[in-house]
């Protein structure tokens, strides 16, 4: 009985735990991230995920042409230098940021409509270590009115 | 064997915990490569989380003006019409179709009719539990500021993400997704309502509706996400018919340069566009819009 008892537990906190986890991660995005965008409007849609060092992260979106753009990139610190590009759907790379000091944001503007990939990556430890870090990466959309 | 039972749990449960163990067959582990070797034939199996994002009604709305459109109030819905809306799913349809409305007079600066469409958006999200905290709703401000546009702007706009948000956060992502394809249906709707497309001064916007192309894989792909939503479920073979007419659309892009600007730290992305959309095109999308807006409307 004790054993069974002890076996609910664990397969609730398995169900329970990546729903805190995540739900804790939206609450950073809401928190630490949003305010950041200003001076530009908010797409509205929230983009976050809880990643692992070495998890890539891609999100798809129109850019409408003459109209400007920021993305930023909201990480927590413990994952370290995220990165990410601007991707054309051939898969060329517009944009590194890696090529700019790992900026966190940078704005774009694009004289044609069309589909665009913001991919982010979470940087790999050096040192090999038996935990992997995670933390909440989120991807936010800003436009200007 | 049970204590066997127990430990795989244990070990998944720390797993879930820690986000892993390093272990090399994990698909998402590491292998020290940089981003530019991750694009490979291989990134799709590397790519943890996909996001599709769908332009909101505000920024839809936006794309209008600048195309120098009329103000066509009587294609909208009533905002009296609110109290029809009586179960989860169609509230959230009417809702997303209420914050195009709403971005719509906004941007015309019909001020009254905006806190109209607030106050019925207000009564949906109070039946929709999305707490006033979270949705940052407050009417009074609106009304304290009657004539200042940008404060309505942050209103909208502070409603519709924080409705998002809140409601990705406790696990209704299917609700934000049934907002966000009443709102794009809407924003559609109006678009090709307010067009005539013989008129040559219309060309901008019939390429802006052309352009919605994009807009619709991705709202496809998201509904996809929820295969388990009945009402989603519903609407995905009417989206799928809109997407083959919309396949008829052609856009073809010439690359140019990409600028980047250090100083400004802006990227401008340079190309030549041609969209080739005919009539019969056109007025098959008008009427697949409007199938599915009535749908969504209840009369």
């Amino acid at each position: 009985m004790k054993k069974m008892f002890k076996k609910i537990a664990i397969v609730a906190l398995i169900v329970v735990v990546p729903i805190m986890v995540n739900a804790q991660c939206k609450g950073f995005t809401k928190k630490e991230c949003l305010p950041q965008i200003k001076p530009y409007v908010y797409n509205g849609q929230l983009n976050s995920a809880v990643l692992n060092e070495g998890d890539v992260a891609e999100l798809l979106l129109t850019f409408y042409n003459n109209q400007d753009y920021r993305i930023f990139i909201c990480s927590q610190e413990l994952l370290g230098n995220t990165e990410f590009k601007l991707l054309d759907t051939d898969r060329n790379t517009l944009f590194y940021s890696k090529d700019h000091d790992y900026v966190k944001f940078w704005d774009f503007k694009s004289n044609s409509t069309q589909q665009l990939i913001v991919q982010v990556r979470v940087p790999t430890s050096e040192i090999k270590k038996e935990i992997v870090q995670s933390g909440c990466v989120s991807i936010i959309v800003g436009f200007k009115e | 064997m049970k204590k066997n039972i127990t430990c795989l749990l244990f070990v998944l449960f720390v797993t879930t915990l820690f986000t892993g163990c390093n272990n090399s067959n994990n698909t998402f582990q590491n292998d020290n490569d940089t981003l530019n070797n991750a694009v490979t034939i291989e990134h799709t199996k590397k790519v943890k989380k996909i996001f599709y994002n769908v332009p909101s009604p505000i920024e839809m709305a936006n794309v209008l003006h600048e195309s120098g459109v009329q103000y066509k109030p009587e294609i909208l819905i009533s905002f009296k019409a609110v109290d029809k809306y009586v179960n989860v799913p169609k509230q959230a349809l009417i809702l997303g179709v209420y914050g195009s409305d709403l971005s719509y007079v906004r941007l015309f600066d019909q001020i009254q009719q905006s806190i109209n469409y607030l106050s019925s958006i207000k009564k949906l999200t109070e039946d929709l539990n999305i707490p006033e905290e979270q949705g940052s709703f407050a009417v009074s401000r609106l009304e304290n500021n009657m004539n200042n546009r940008d404060s309505l702007l942050q209103i909208v706009t502070e409603t519709y993400s924080s409705a998002n948000a809140y409601l990705k956060e406790n696990e209704r992502g299917n609700t934000a997704t049934l907002i966000i394809l009443g709102g794009w249906i809407e924003a559609l709707y109006i678009s090709t309502n307010i067009v005539d497309f013989d008129n040559p001064k219309n060309k901008q916007v019939i390429n802006r509706i052309a352009e919605q192309k994009y807009s619709l894989s991705n709202l496809i792909e998201l509904i996809k996400g929820y295969p388990n939503d009945k009402e989603l479920k519903e609407y995905l073979p009417l989206m799928n018919k809109l997407h083959n007419e919309f396949s008829l659309v052609d856009i073809k892009y010439e690359k140019r340069d990409v600028v980047t600007d250090e100083n400004k730290k802006l990227t401008t992305i340079n190309s030549i566009v041609t969209i080739n959309i005919s009539k019969s095109t056109f007025e098959e999308i008008k009427k697949t819009i409007t199938e599915i807006r009535n749908k969504i409307i209840i009369y």
